[in-house]
């Protein structure tokens, strides 16, 4: 038997072939199961915040509850200082020091970015600075304004914490193209 | 009737009738394939009934496949149930881009491999206590086609899973290659490979080539 034979011969074989037996008892039997519940994943994120949020809420009544003093946690590298206000910046020697080292971390890595992006992110932080001076003139007229204090801080707050992001970010993108 | 008149009257009738068988067989095949869609559909909103006769329209040709793919009757059983029940679970997901008997035989394809993985390592425990003689296959099949059923049922399970789709079933060797998880080089190898052990063991039954 040659090839062709084998094959023509082979091609003639049975393709169908009737079991022994019904199966379809046994499948009808299978299908009929309900099939196994998986938890979905949105659920398990859904259990998982309701297990955060009341471990949360339960510290906390604990807490309120045996008047404890609150906690204030802060990550080591954040530095909040007293500032003080006048006609200038005038900050405390450890929130200056944080705030240069940031800003020269976030320059270097500013060069690395493409102008627009570079544009965009000075454009916001020249901004931030612009509110900054406002503040600091208006405190300048009403040094005594608690509010315009309190507003000031935060300002300044919400520039290292966004001089730090940026940093980060600008180090991830990097990182990802350097991929 | 004059004998000339007689044979076109003959010929025109057999023409027709010939003509009609056509076109009845289309029609047939026509209403086949419609069904089966309907049943397909009708099977993936759940009607088990649906299923069960779209069972009854494949269960020969899978039941085959696993059959020629194991050499083994209960074996065979077992792969062709799971493939159907596989099936059921997965309907939703047929979306007609293949036959469904491609699809229905692929699953049972994907049954044979997985189940001869898991009992692998038993088979060789088996073999390694003693070669055993295998029951001759109970295929159906008669005289010269009977020796070479049971010829490719000897050969090693690589060779003998290609030429079961490729030359039994007639799947090109990439559908062999993608149902079988190789490469289609790998499939036309392993076809080369089984015509030869095929012709020698035939030639060994007396099949002078």
């Amino acid at each position: 038997m040659n090839d062709d034979e084998l094959m023509r011969t082979a091609a003639q074989l049975k393709k169908a072939i009737r079991p022994e037996r019904d199966l379809w008892q046994g499948i009808s039997e299978a299908i009929a199961e309900p099939a196994p519940r998986r938890w979905s994943p949105l659920f398990v994120q859904a259990a998982a915040v309701v297990l955060l949020i009341g471990a949360s809420s339960g510290v906390t009544y604990m807490t309120m509850k045996e008047n404890a003093p609150s906690a204030v946690v802060t990550t080591p590298d954040m530095i909040f200082e007293q500032a003080s206000f006048g006609n200038r910046y005038n900050l405390g020697p450890g929130f200056q020091d944080a705030r240069d080292l940031l800003v020269a971390d976030l320059e270097v890595e500013l060069e690395r970015l493409s102008p627009e992006t570079r544009t965009t992110i000075e454009t916001n932080l020249t901004l931030m600075h612009a509110a900054i001076n406002e503040m600091n003139s208006a405190l300048e007229a009403d040094p005594e304004n608690t509010v315009l204090q309190g507003r000031l801080l935060r300002a300044y707050r919400e520039e290292l914490a966004l001089l730090r992001r940026m940093g980060e970010l600008t180090r991830n993108v990097m990182l990802r193209n350097d991929i | 009737m004059p004998v000339d008149t007689e044979k076109r009257a003959l010929a025109a009738l057999l023409t027709s009738a010939s003509s009609d068988y056509s076109r009845s067989m289309a029609t047939v095949s026509t209403n086949v394939q419609t069904d089966e869609r309907a049943l397909i559909r009708q099977a993936q909103r759940s009607d088990k009934r649906a299923f069960e006769a779209l069972y009854r329209l494949h269960i020969d040709k899978v039941y085959g496949i696993c059959l020629r793919m194991t050499g083994n009757v209960s074996e065979a059983e077992d792969c062709a149930q799971e493939a159907f029940i596989q099936a059921w679970n997965q309907l939703q997901k047929f979306r007609g881009d293949s036959a469904f008997s491609t699809w229905l035989h692929r699953i049972a394809v994907n049954s044979v491999l997985g189940r001869m993985r898991k009992s692998k390592r038993e088979q060789d425990r088996i073999m390694a206590v003693g070669e055993m003689d295998r029951p001759a296959l109970e295929t159906g099949d008669s005289g010269e086609m009977r020796d070479l059923s049971e010829a490719v049922d000897r050969l090693p399970e690589g060779a003998r899973n290609v030429f079961v789709l490729h030359a039994i079933y007639g799947y090109s060797h990439e559908e062999a290659g993608e149902m079988l998880g190789i490469a289609t080089g790998t499939s036309k190898a392993q076809l080369h490979r089984a015509k030869l052990l095929l012709a020698q063991q035939l030639k060994q039954q007396g099949f002078e080539p």
